[in-house]
């Protein structure tokens, strides 16, 4: 599903982002890229939203080598990746429905799709009875409940979230956790950013720790104090 | 659709800068749409010059009226001649003191065209630059004694339409530049108002060509309207002024407006709308490359 071979990313200012860095997950898993500021997990996910090329080696995503892919095909790669932003980055001035009926919009979805699949999705999500409010009308994690179900309308294989924790209190990202758990259990492959030990901790997944951009931890059902503190 | 909605909406929430790039295309393609009357009408009186700029074949004194026909059949048959028109000795004579007027008219009294003037054929060259093979070729033709060429004249018409019509043209460049840039400052707004909804396209995967449309739809508007505007303005405006000028200058005709309508018409909304594209996809491009 997904596979890092030696991947080397440099950037403009010779900083170096990931190094000879190596790993594969399959269909379905749950993976937690944890890892101090700075050491190469953003590089991760550019990489697999086709961001950012590699410097070096080569970044499969659903079958598709990312490193040889041409600009104008990149848009596919993406709508079979969802992503999940911190900061939600929902459009103030769209409904709940609206924000989630837009990713189908521009993707050129027929009208009758939308109407079918927006309401399932909300539902899923836990959003049923909040259609027809503006994002400033939620609370931080009903917000992060619209931008995960704009992440999955278009059923993407793939759901990268990006510390999707982040800006919520402890009560509201155990909700989105197991939100996103459910997900998974659906057959999504989840790689989940995150800072926060304690989720890592109860969740016990495959775990990928990044030092310095070099992969120095991948454990199956693993922790996140262990290293990361170390 | 959803292009042509989105920038309708786009173009409404900036009503104030819409309305004043509208207003700034409509003055650029204006000014656009006057130098190309301008250039249309230079031309058309260069023309009008050029064609009262002929050749003059003297023909020999002892020509019969056979040799006659003959050189006017030759001189015909010759390259780059539009027209050749024989002219008698008595026509010619007439022709003279018709120019000279009645006051001097008893001077001639007892006179008649043959006894000091030269039947002739005047020729309308085609192209005005290749007027001197042209007065070679028909020096050698038999029974031509001499050739008169206005060359210098010809000459200095073909170089000053020339200049005012490469004036003209850099002019007309000047404001499509303008132009451009007015509308690419216009749509850049419009991006800069709708960044974070184009980022989120990128990332659920629009194309460039989609996220682009609504865009080029909205320069495109902006010019169209702006080159309507400059259209009803010249179209009312070019008669009026043809009117005043040939009160002072009747001596050349100029085009109607109804003669032009269709290229400077055509022109104009073709250049709105090329000026439209062209700005908002400069206005887009940076944002493209996530």
């Amino acid at each position: 599903m997904i596979e890092f071979r030696d991947v080397t990313v440099i950037y403009d200012n010779d900083i170096i982002g990931l190094e000879n860095v190596s790993f594969k997950i399959e269909k379905g898993e749950f993976v937690f890229l944890v890892g101090k500021t700075g050491a190469g997990k953003s590089s991760a996910i550019k990489l697999l939203t086709g961001e950012i090329k590699p410097y070096a080696g080569d970044v499969i995503v659903n079958g598709i080598t990312v490193n040889t892919l041409k600009n104008k095909k990149l848009p596919y790669l993406r709508r079979s990746v969802g992503v999940v932003f911190q900061d939600f980055r929902l459009l103030p001035n769209k409904t709940v429905y609206e924000n989630v009926a837009f990713a189908m919009e521009v993707v050129r979805a027929r009208k009758k799709d939308i109407r079918r699949k927006v309401p399932t999705i909300l539902s899923l999500v836990g959003l049923s009875g909040r259609a027809k409010n503006y994002p400033n009308e939620l609370s931080g994690g009903e917000q992060q409940r619209v931008c995960i179900a704009r992440a999955l309308v278009n059923s993407p294989a793939i759901v990268i979230a990006d510390e999707p924790t982040g800006n919520l209190d402890a009560e509201t990202a155990d909700e989105i956790m197991k939100l996103l758990m459910e997900i998974n259990r659906m057959g999504t492959t989840i790689v989940m950013v995150t800072h926060s030990e304690k989720i890592v901790n109860d969740a016990r997944r495959r775990v990928i720790q990044l030092e310095s951009g070099v992969v120095v931890r991948d454990e199956m059902e693993g922790g996140y104090a262990l290293d990361v503190l170390a | 659709m959803y292009s042509l909605k989105t920038a309708f909406s786009s173009l409404g929430r900036n009503a104030v800068m819409t309305v004043a790039s509208i207003v700034t295309i409509a003055c650029c393609l204006f000014l656009f749409g006057v130098f190309l009357l301008f250039a249309f009408n230079i031309n058309y009186i260069g023309e009008q010059i050029s064609s009262q700029c002929e050749l003059q074949a003297f023909i020999d004194d002892a020509a019969t009226p056979a040799d006659e026909e003959r050189i006017l059949k030759e001189i015909s048959a010759l390259p780059n001649v539009k027209s050749a028109e024989f002219e008698s000795k008595e026509q010619a004579f007439e022709n003279y003191k018709a120019q000279l007027g009645m006051e001097y008219s008893e001077s001639f009294e007892g006179m008649s065209g043959s006894d000091i003037l030269r039947s002739s054929v005047k020729i309308v060259p085609d192209d005005l630059t290749l007027v001197k093979q042209t007065e070679l070729a028909a020096k050698s033709v038999r029974g031509v004694a001499r050739v008169v060429n206005r060359e210098d004249i010809i000459l200095k018409v073909v170089s000053a339409t020339d200049i005012i019509k490469f004036g003209s043209l850099i002019a007309m460049l000047i404001l499509l530049i303008t132009a451009v840039f007015i509308i690419q400052n216009t749509i850049k707004l419009s991006v800069h108002a709708r960044e974070e909804e184009i980022h989120i396209m990128k990332f659920v995967g629009a194309t460039d060509g989609f996220i682009r449309r609504p865009f080029v739809l909205e320069g495109v508007i902006v010019g169209v309207i702006g080159a309507s505007i400059a259209i009803v303005i010249i179209a009312f405006g070019y008669n009026m002024a043809v009117g005043g000028v040939t009160e002072f200058l009747d001596v050349f005709k100029l085009y109607s407006f109804s003669q032009l309508a269709l290229p400077v018409s055509g022109g104009l909304m073709l250049f709105g709308i090329i000026m439209g594209s062209l700005g908002s996809r400069s206005a887009i491009r940076r944002h493209l490359k996530v």
